[in-house]
């Protein structure tokens, strides 16, 4: 019976996770990356001995990003779209649908239209990522469309043709973004009519609600000026944080490739912000309110679910699955207006109009509210049920929330607290308690999670009902408690196996299981043989414990032999204490039975469990007494007695 | 639990406990019944059949039980009303009815007892049970208290709990003492005490605080589930050279999961009762059986389509059993053949591998991403309690914690958890909670907090977001005053933490649970608001508040915040559209060519958002408006099946908004009443319903008062004109909401037009129908 609630209330814990009902835009994203083809941006670094030396042109280290950037996004985000396209080629493409072909927006060629990426997309990108070298020799026809154009190219074409792309294939969007990968601050030193009229469309994408995001190339020493071109292109981050975030050039040098600079730069903005919660009040205190905005900075990423897939046509394809509900009793098709909600109550149901239903759950209006600070460490380590949530201040509502919400953080992060607050994060929401917990400066020392940004974060706290006992009689005798000495051999194996920097880096461990699961479908998806074998990185790395470790493990062995040879004599002796004295005190009579077949059940340890399904004379325990066995094993106490014993011989075949 | 309950209440209904006393406004009978009612309908609510009730009347006027002692003297005036058995919805409609004060003011409580302990021996026989005898009585009945030595040795035999509760019973420990009492009152009293006084298990209070109790939550335990049964263990143990010592026999159970509240179920209301209830049922039971029984559940068939460009919408019907499983690779379907269904599962075998430590000082709450467990070491095996245990306590000692990889079955996938020591004097254990992965964590960009870094690359520490000292020493002195790490109290009134995890309780569960409680028992009662101790943790506590009442008028001084009143919100945003150099575009637009349009298909959102926020004049609105309304039915019109609706509805959403900002919403109501009218005329290219089903999912309809103050239109009306159903949509169209007169139109945009006022509602009655017709035409 337990057992399966617990997995039918995974199901039940989705509606939590539903995003703001207002906000009626698809929450997805979509993502061009222009990337601008010319000499320079074409050409290798110089030539060096060294082997870790960068040997890829621009170009190539955009486009390497830009396969890797792909493959993530088709684990991370499957539904969103992204798209490349090249500026300053020779030739010109636009979608090959359209009547008007290259001549709208000349040296403008889409490579990859916008759109949920296939699989053919990702072997184009891979073959021309492969292909390298075949392209920096003039000689291929294949790649002609990496050739640069003689004359510059309008900037006001690249922006309108982004534009085009972004309004016909991914029209209302929640997000939408171009990244532009250039080497060039200024693409028109002398036209001050062509800028003007890259400004103008750039006004255009912005207005269409597209963000430009620049990704500018640097080489040598040379910098890259914002002040020449791009300043009027780039706009100030609308999410009205009043800070900037700065635009980071990607370079080779300080051991770092064109490539990883690159690929950390666009990680970084990889992922849309997304807030989970806008503008969400926060009182401080009576009388004091901020407005804040929530992300979800943490979240568990899984494979897509399966899906169905119809292979009768010409290509497979997917199959879109309709619910349609009817009536158990007479089966017949119902409309949604008949739908009402009741709940079950002793075989039958309780019915509550909606409007009581609102009654029902109404605690107020969404809002987070503090009811007083403690010590962080008065929070135990497993009052954990929920990833957490991040918050970040926004002026949008109350001028003055990030100063306020600063001066909080720094209090807290300062005397080591938390606040406790009661949260109701959306219209309807159900309110839970959450400890408001503060991260720290990424840059700080004694951070042990730089990889987080630093802020406020919300940790939902469980409720009494949250509680889960220990193991049934798990307290019932003082624990076995090992000697110092035996402590003491164990510290030195838990000192020499410190994991890097003593703390935890989540970006070491990809998980496998995620990794794989796409590794195969990628394999299958562009017809590429199966990989054989898994890298997992959460595995234990045993030659380095046995190496750093094994020895000391020998000792804490050798040491544990003893103590339990010592434990397990006094034990016995014990016991036989107590059975003598079971002896002295039950005598009366009449219950003999009953009574001696109880207390020995439950206190029976395995080796004489297995002793008496040896002898036979658990036939002749009661069932109460069998199903305090079975589950104090971790045993089904389900079914008849004939069940119960059957089960119980089972187990004492196995653990032998 | 499995375990199995058998409850028998005994209920005193005797005259007397129909009167009021001590103050009170209902019966002694119905207040007593609060807590019966609360025991009984916790029961109904589990729908356990083995947890069972069976009630007995005490004092009614038939005597009616077990016929081997029903004619004994001292056993009058007693009736099984409930044998023993599972409680149902209509057994407990059924008990509602016949528990009554009855015109009877005799019969032993304790025969009564008696006759619950034999009924209790003869259902539950030998077998596990937990049996309770609830005895509620005012006790004003003589009590022979012959056999007293009897009773209690049967209910100690049988291990049986005996709970007395008695109205108005005086208890000194919950404080209460009633004054002149009843001489007959005071014996029964102190005869009922010494019973309970003798049996081994037993309880006496007065219903008054077994009352209290009931609007304290109850938590539905469960039994533990163990997630883990296994080894743990440290370096490889299979090595063929060294192999590794350290594996331990461990068990691994939930310590946190969290509660679901109760949730409803969807069930329609069965076919064929509608018409006949009313027939053979008055008023107030009608009521009762419509809010219980005829209810059928709802099930859900799924059917499965694909695109066909031939036929008619686009999509076809398949067979479900035509279909192959697989996943989705980007956009591209991957079909994966049942025999090698498993190929994308990691192939993994059932471990819990510690991979290294970490110091805990390192270790922050937000990175655990769910519920915790705990790790105890296997309860029989000697040697692994003891590895265990030098485990936690070494952790303990380095202040470290573990990181482990733990794969709960053969094929399951693996998680990495942190593993904490538990070191307590009678308890020994790990706790874990799971981490992220690094797929888990999202690099969102965010800018410091604590310092200002400006377009020229300067870092300012003196801003208005940066916190002044005044404000940081206000805030510091408050968040120190709100401690609540002291100021609870524990049970002997000492200081302890205020709000500890085991005394909140989840609100949404315990509200549902006493609603719907209350819901069955009186099917048309009102929902009674929510009990004080669900939101207890909802406010600061009122004590605390007023102790810091200086810190927060500091504080609030300090912080200077300012609400920002509601329209300025649209209005400030406008000022910022410029690009980081400010430059001003718009001048270079307005310095570009005029265009032809204001608003063409291919950049019509830009170009509409620019035409409207250059505006001179009224006119110059509409303009635009009408344009983009023809740039929206086009779309609509040539679109080949829904392909072209995400642009169109992405324009009106567009349109919409800005025009709320504009304080224009009549325009776009106008508009929108026209689209839907041709949309379901089939003006636009043939069969359009499923996009004016797509303009109400996304919200798009008419904007209503709550969304614009000028807007002429309730959100009734609004819901109303969404609906597709209504085949009068002509009918609602001549009796639309007033807009401004067209006079008013024609006033130059700008601080006088804001300020304008609505026209009166007679005056907008008279124009109503020629202006209807003059907007028509000019969307046309």
């Amino acid at each position: 019976m337990a057992d399966r609630g617990e997995y039918k209330r995974e199901g039940d814990e989705e509606p939590e996770e539903e995003v703001d009902e207002s906000d009626y835009k698809t929450q997805k994203d979509a993502i061009i990356l222009a990337i601008e083809v010319s000499d320079s941006m074409l050409e290798p670094p110089p030539a060096s001995g060294s082997k870790k030396a960068d040997k890829d042109s621009p170009v190539q280290a955009a486009l390497k990003c830009a396969y890797q950037l792909m493959q993530q996004r088709i684990i991370s985000s499957p539904k969103d779209m992204m798209g490349i396209l090249f500026f300053g080629t020779e030739k010109s493409k636009f979608h090959d649908e359209d009547g008007r072909g290259g001549l709208g927006y000349p040296h403008c060629y889409v490579f990859i239209d916008l759109d949920v990426p296939a699989a053919n997309d990702v072997k184009a990108l891979k073959s021309l990522v492969e292909g390298a070298d075949a392209y920096e020799h003039d000689d291929d026809d294949e790649y002609e469309f990496l050739k640069p154009a003689k004359e510059r190219v309008q900037m006001a074409n690249v922006f309108f043709c982004a534009n085009q792309i972004f309004t016909t294939k991914a029209a209302n969007f929640g997000s939408r973004r171009l990244f532009v990968i250039t080497d060039n601050d200024d693409p028109h030193p002398s036209d001050k009519s062509a800028k003007s009229a890259a400004a103008v469309r750039a006004k255009d994408l912005y207005d269409l609600g597209v963000t430009i995001e620049l990704f500018p190339i640097t080489q040598g020493d040379g910098s890259f000026d914002l002040s020449k071109f791009y300043d009027d292109i780039v706009y100030r981050d609308t999410g009205g944080e009043g800070n900037l975030t700065e635009v980071r050039s990607s370079k080779s040098g300080d051991g770092l490739t064109l490539l990883n600079s690159l690929i950390s730069n666009i990680n970084s903005k990889q992922t849309p912000k997304r807030a989970l919660f806008s503008n969400l009040p926060l009182e401080l205190a009576p009388g004091l309110r901020i407005s804040v905005k929530g992300y979800n900075v943490l979240h568990r990423q899984t494979p897509a679910r399966n899906c169905y897939v119809w292979l009768d046509g010409e290509n497979p394809q997917m199959a879109i699955g309709e619910t349609t509900r009817m009536a158990e009793d007479t089966a017949r098709t119902i409309d949604t207006s008949e739908i009402k909600k009741a709940y079950k109550f002793g075989g039958e149901y309780v019915y509550f109009s909606p409007e009581e239903q609102k009654v029902v759950k109404d605690f107020g209006s969404p809002i987070i509210r503090m009811i007083g600070f403690k010590s962080g460490a008065s929070i135990p380590f497993w009052a954990s049920v929920k990833k957490s949530t991040f918050l970040f201040p926004s002026e949008e509502d109350y001028v003055g929330s990030t100063r306020v919400f600063t001066a909080l953080w720094q209090k807290l992060v300062k005397s080591r607290k938390v606040g406790i607050a009661w949260c109701i994060v959306r219209t309807n929401a159900n309110p839970v308690l959450c400890a408001v917990v503060p991260s720290r400066e990424s840059s700080g020392e004694d951070n042990g999670t730089p990889y987080l940004p630093a802020g406020l974060w919300l940790c939902r706290l469980p409720f009494a009902d949250d509680l889960r006992d220990g193991p049934a009689g798990g307290c019932d005798s003082a624990p076995v408690c090992a000697s110092d000495d035996l402590v003491d051999k164990m510290r030195v194996i838990v000192q020499q196996l410190q994991l890097p920097k003593g703390t935890y880096d989540p970006t070491r461990y990809p998980n496998p299981a995620l990794q794989w699961h796409y590794k195969i479908l990628q394999a299958l998806a562009l017809e590429e043989e199966v990989p054989g074998k898994p890298d997992d990185s959460t595995e234990p790395k045993y030659r380095a414990i046995g190496k750093r470790a094994g020895g000391y493990l020998q000792e804490w062995d050798e040491r544990l032999r003893e103590e339990t040879k010592t434990v397990l004599g006094t034990r016995k002796f014990k016991r036989e204490l107590e059975d003598d004295d079971d002896g002295v005190e039950s005598k009366p009579a009449k219950r003999t039975k009953t009574a001696s077949a109880k207390p020995s059940t439950s206190g029976m340890t395995d080796a004489e469990l297995r002793f008496a399904v040896a002898s036979g004379s658990h036939n002749k325990m009661v069932v109460a007494g069998l199903k305090d066995l079975l589950v104090s094993r971790g045993l089904s106490s389900a079914g008849k007695k004939a069940d119960l014993i059957e089960r119980l011989e089972e187990w004492a075949e196995e653990s032998i | 639990m499995a375990d199995k309950q058998a409850s028998v209440f005994i209920i005193d209904v005797g005259t007397p406990m129909g009167d009021c006393h001590n103050g009170r406004v209902q019966s002694d009978l119905d207040y007593s019944l609060r807590y019966v009612w609360d025991k009984i309908t916790t029961i109904v609510a589990a729908s356990r059949k083995t947890w069972t009730v069976g009630v007995i009347g005490l004092r009614t006027d038939e005597t009616r039980h077990i016929d081997s002692i029903q004619d004994e003297a001292g056993y009058e005036n007693i009736s099984i009303l409930q044998e023993i058995g599972p409680m149902t919805m209509s057994s407990l409609k059924d008990l509602q009815a016949v528990i009554k004060p009855s015109n009877t003011e005799t019969g032993d409580a304790l025969s009564a007892i008696v006759v619950a302990l034999q009924m209790l021996s003869t259902f539950t026989k030998k077998l596990k049970y937990t049996r309770r005898v609830y005895l509620i009585t005012d006790g004003t009945a003589p009590i022979d208290a012959d056999g007293m030595d009897q009773i209690v040795e049967k209910a100690d035999e049988d291990g049986v709990e005996v709970i007395v509760l008695g109205v108005d019973f005086d208890d000194p420990e919950y404080g209460f003492k009633e004054e002149d009492k009843p001489t007959q009152k005071k014996h029964n009293e102190a005869l009922l005490k010494d019973l309970v006084s003798r049996c081994k298990d037993a309880h006496f209070a007065t219903i008054a605080e077994a009352i209290d109790e009931v609007d304290n939550p109850r938590i539905k335990t469960t039994r533990p589930y163990k997630t883990y049964d296994g080894l743990l263990t440290l370096g490889d143990p299979k090595d063929p050279k060294h192999p590794s010592p350290m594996s331990i026999h461990v068990e691994r159970y939930f310590k946190t999961k969290l509660a679901a509240p109760p949730s409803a179920s969807t069930v329609v209301v069965k076919s064929g009762q509608q018409t006949t209830q009313s027939q053979h049922l008055d008023g107030e039971e009608m009521e009762g059986i419509e809010g219980i029984t005829n209810f059928a559940a709802v099930k859900q068939a799924r059917n499965y389509k694909v695109d066909d460009p031939k036929a008619p919408g686009g999509k076809r019907d398949v067979e479900f059993d035509s279909l192959a499983k697989g996943y989705e690779y980007g956009r591209t379907a991957v079909h994966i053949s049942e025999s090698e269904w498993n190929i994308t599962k990691l192939e993994t075998t059932k471990s819990f591998s510690i991979l290294g430590f970490v110091a805990d000082d390192k270790y922050e709450p937000f990175l655990s991403m769910g519920e915790s467990c705990m790790t105890v070491a296997s309860k029989y095996d000697e040697r692994s309690r003891l590895a265990l245990s030098s485990l936690i306590h070494a952790l303990y000692e380095r202040s470290s914690y573990a990181v482990a990889r733990i794969v709960l079955k053969d094929g399951k996938d693996p998680l990495l958890v942190l593993l904490a020591p538990c070191v307590d004097p009678d308890f020994e254990c790990l706790y874990d909670v799971p981490l992220p992965f690094a797929e888990d964590v999202r690099s969102y960009q965010f800018p410091p907090l604590d310092r200002v870094v400006t377009v020229t690359g300067q870092t300012l520490t003196n801003h208005r977001l940066l916190p002044t000292d005044e404000l940081s020493f206000a805030m510091s002195n408050y968040v120190d005053a709100m401690d609540l790490d002291t100021f609870g109290k524990n049970d002997n009134g000492q200081p302890a933490e205020y709000a500890p995890i085991d005394e909140s309780f989840n609100p949404v569960i315990h509200r549902i649970n006493q609603a719907v409680r209350d819901r069955a028992l009186k099917s048309n009662g009102k929902i009674e608001p929510i009990p004080p101790t669900l939101v207890r943790y909802a406010t600061p506590p009122e004590d605390l508040i007023a102790m810091s009442k200086r810190e927060i008028n500091s504080l609030i001084e300090a912080a200077e915040v300012k609400k920002v009143p509601p329209k300025a919100k649209s209005k400030r945003k406008r000022e910022t559209v410029k690009p980081l150099s400010g430059l001003d575009v718009d001048a270079l637009l307005d310095a570009q060519p005029k265009r032809p349009r204001l608003v063409t298909r291919d950049n019509a959102i830009p170009e509409f958002k620019q035409a409207v926020s250059s505006a001179m004049d009224m006119e110059h609105i509409q303009e635009a408006s009408k344009q983009m309304g023809e740039v929206i039915r086009g779309l609509v019109t040539d679109s080949f099946g829904d392909s072209l609706y995400a642009r169109a509805l992405e324009a009106m959403s567009v349109m919409r908004t800005e025009l709320i900002e504009l304080d224009e919403p009549d325009i776009y109501n106008a508009f929108a009443r026209d689209f839907k009218k041709r949309l379901l005329a089939g003006e636009l290219g043939g069969d359009r319903r499923e996009m004016w089903w797509k303009v109400r999912t996304s919200r798009l309809g008419l904007i209503d008062q709550t969304q614009s103050e000028l807007s002429g239109v309730t959100s009734e009306e609004a819901q109303e004109v969404c609906e597709t159903q209504s085949s009068c949509h002509c009918v609602r169209l001549a009796s639309l909401p007033p807009f401004p007169s067209r006079s008013a139109m024609h006033l130059p945009l700008g601080q006088r037009m804001r300020k304008l006022t609505r026209p009166s509602v007679s005056q907008s009655k008279v124009a109503k129908s020629t202006r209807c017709n003059d907007f028509t035409v000019l969307l046309k």
